[in-house]
């Protein structure tokens, strides 16, 4: 053993029998594809104490130019009324004042019965979606029924709140029809989660909830909610600099998701123009 | 955290501000008046840091009288507004700045109504509709929303009050009442407050009048 | 974020074959939000003279004002109408007065020697460092994209229709890549004759 170890020949793969070698084979692939196993295991910060140090390594990069941090440019708006939920988004993605894409999906198609909104990070909440969209289909395989809105959105507050205070950026809006009826949840990064008829997130939500909250009963036939819902987004994203596009609007009943339209900003404006005069 | 809106029609100008005067997290006042009578047919809501404003319009108010006393005719709203902005622009650059945001709202007997977007970097523009502060965000799509150009004095008024409606579902601050004003060719005049109380009452009345649903 | 960037806009010009463009969006904002979209950045400061102004919109004023105040009395005194030339030397020195506390703008001129109709265009930094090119000069928040689109459009001896062509399609495509410059947008073409002003229908997102 000891001749062994002088010549540094108990570590060479030659020395080793044929199962070892698969194993740390194994052991290595583990380590450097964590999260494709679980995908809640994710590499720690390369520094000790996120809870802490992230923030302070954030404020210093205002000055260093080194940012770890996301924009916020979104509007997105759900509601209920007597029809089911309806949706309606921008798709304007930006970096600064720098506009990345007119064309992001920010509805998230979970299954037939739920849809999720993203606002905030969008890598963020694309990730956390994909795995939600994961354990709600485990949840209908274990239990032979599809998961209920309040579970799903439950899901995905414990992943917040695992993560929170490192720096997760998420806004979303959980959509769908079960056995109780229509859901709406709002879920953000700091794990508050909360059911409700009206909800609007992102940069361009107080100019959405304007036009929104004038317009709102709960009986409006599905023709005027999806104008109501096409409007609040379209006016916010008159107004809002990070909020733009397209302007999607999906409608969730009790036979699942339909997308109703994806409408250009640009021809929503001169229509609506057209319509003052 | 307050609240400053106007809107111009194509006869007559309408302002609002919310009476709230604060200090720290003390509401001292709901019923301070921050529309103030600058000329015959000029009127400015100013809202800001809690000694600027008054002082400010003050300052501004009477230099405007003294241009009457030594021309015998008055400034029109538009150069009054230039005169505002470019006092607050002079102030910007010295040790004595004024926090001031407003709307100067004017009638102007050959150019008709005028509203002009004073903030305190004195960036002006002369605008159709618009409102400033925490409020201001709210109100803005509600404006783009129900704003036209036929607007009459009534159907501004009901805008203002869904602006209002909207501000205290939405704001976390709590203001109650609103001064509303409106300048035409007769000259400045109050309207009735749009108040949270009326404003209940009014919602009350035309749930009762539906009967009240469940949900 | 910039104080430059604080209302947003941009303004781009460009020489012809014996004429010049320039162009402006329309948009007023206080950061994000969109306040007005109808504030042009460009002026005509005299009749085959324009001038272009971006930045913090309460310098655009003021820098405005007393340019007229100065320009005034320079044809006051020398009683001979201003070239774009010495209108830059001057917009130069004025900007240089508050090197220490400058007006936070960029200018751009662009216009026809009142006598000899030579295109002239001319941008310059905050404290009046001018930049004379013969191809473009490009000022605002969308300054990189507008670069991008002026390199690859632009070419030697445009007639003054393709000159237009040419400048839409550069303010257009730069300002759409661009959260907080846009909604809508003005043309100027400047020729020895003539000055034609054109609107452009663009997006309002």
């Amino acid at each position: 053993m000891a001749l062994q170890e002088i010549c540094g020949l108990s570590d060479a793969p030659y020395m080793k029998s044929r199962t070892h070698f698969l194993k740390s084979t194994e052991e290595e692939m583990k380590n450097s594809t964590s999260n494709i196993e679980n995908c809640y295991s994710l590499s720690a910060p390369p520094f000790e104490n996120p809870m802490q140090n992230l923030n302070a390594i954030q404020q210093h990069g205002e000055k260093s130019g080194i940012k770890i941090d996301f924009d916020h440019g979104t509007t997105t708006l759900g509601f209920k009324y007597q029809g089911g939920v309806l949706l309606a988004v921008d798709s304007r993605a930006t970096g600064g004042q720098f506009i990345g894409s007119q064309s992001m999906k920010k509805i998230v198609e979970i299954n037939d019965y739920m849809l999720g909104t993203l606002a905030g990070g969008a890598a963020d909440c694309v990730y956390w979606d994909r795995v939600l969209t994961q354990e709600c289909r485990l949840h209908e395989l274990r239990n032979k029924e599809r998961i209920s809105v309040a579970a799903a959105s439950k899901i995905m507050a414990n992943i917040a709140h695992e993560f929170k205070g490192m720096g997760l950026s998420m806004g979303m809006m959980l959509a769908g029809y079960d056995k109780r009826g229509p859901g709406l949840y709002y879920v953000d990064n700091d794990a508050q989660r909360t059911p409700g008829n009206v909800f609007s997130v992102g940069s361009g939500s107080i100019y959405a909830f304007g036009v929104l909250d004038s317009g709102y009963r709960w009986d409006l036939t599905d023709e005027e909610a999806q104008e109501l819902g096409r409007r609040a987004i379209y006016h916010a994203t008159f107004r809002d600099a990070y909020s733009g596009g397209i302007v999607r609007v999906y409608q969730v009943t009790k036979d699942g998701w339909i997308n109703i339209s994806n409408t250009d900003c640009m021809e929503l404006h001169y229509k609506y123009a057209e319509e003052k005069k | 955290m307050e609240t400053v809106i106007g809107i111009r029609g194509p006869d007559f100008v309408m302002l609002a501000a919310d009476c709230v005067q604060a200090s720290s997290i003390v509401v001292m006042k709901s019923d301070h008046n921050k529309i103030h009578k600058i000329a015959d047919k000029i009127a400015m809501a100013t809202i800001g840091d809690a000694g600027d404003s008054n002082q400010f319009t003050e300052f501004i108010s009477k230099n405007l009288a003294l241009y009457k006393m030594r021309n015998g005719y008055e400034l029109s709203p538009k150069a009054a507004a230039h005169f505002t902005r470019r006092n607050l622009a002079d102030y910007l650059r010295s040790r004595t700045p004024y926090q001031v945001n407003m709307f100067l709202g004017g009638f102007d007997d050959k150019e008709g109504p005028e509203l002009h977007f004073i903030d305190y970097l004195a960036n002006a523009k002369s605008l159709p509709f618009g409102a400033q502060g925490y409020g201001g965000y709210f109100s803005a799509s509600i404006l783009d929303r129900y704003y036209h150009d036929k607007l009459t004095e009534a159907e501004s008024y009901e805008i203002l009050k869904k602006c209002v409606a909207e501000i205290q579902k939405r704001l976390i601050v709590n203001l109650k009442n609103f001064n509303v004003v409106v300048i035409d060719k007769n000259g400045i005049k109050n309207l009735e407050p749009i108040t949270s109380v009326k404003l209940d009452a009014a919602i009350a009345a035309a749930q009762g009048a539906q009967g009240v649903r469940a949900h | 974020m910039s104080i430059l960037a604080y209302n947003g806009g941009c303004v781009v010009a460009m020489r012809g074959k014996d004429c010049v463009a320039i162009a402006t969006d329309h948009r007023f904002g206080v950061q994000a939000q969109t306040i007005d979209t109808d504030f042009e950045k460009v002026h005509q400061v005299a009749p085959k003279m324009f001038l272009g102004l971006v930045g913090l919109q309460t310098d655009i004023l003021t820098v405005r004002e007393r340019l007229a105040f100065r320009k005034k009395l320079y044809e006051i005194r020398e009683n001979r109408e201003m070239t774009p030339k010495v209108f830059s030397s001057m917009l130069s020195n004025f900007l240089y007065e508050r090197r220490f506390g400058p007006y936070f703008i960029e200018p751009v001129i662009a216009g026809l020697d009142p006598k000899t109709s030579e295109p002239f265009i001319c941008n310059m930094d905050l404290i009046g460092c001018p930049n004379v090119p013969d191809d473009f000069v490009v000022a605002g928040t969308c300054g990189e994209q507008l670069y991008g689109m002026c390199e690859t459009l632009w070419k030697p001896d445009l007639e003054p229709d393709q000159l237009f062509e040419v400048i839409s399609q550069s303010m257009i495509n730069a300002f759409d890549r661009d959260a907080i410059s846009g909604w809508g947008a003005s043309v100027y073409i400047i020729e020895k004759d003539k000055i034609t002003v054109k609107k452009l229908k663009t997006r309002m997102d």
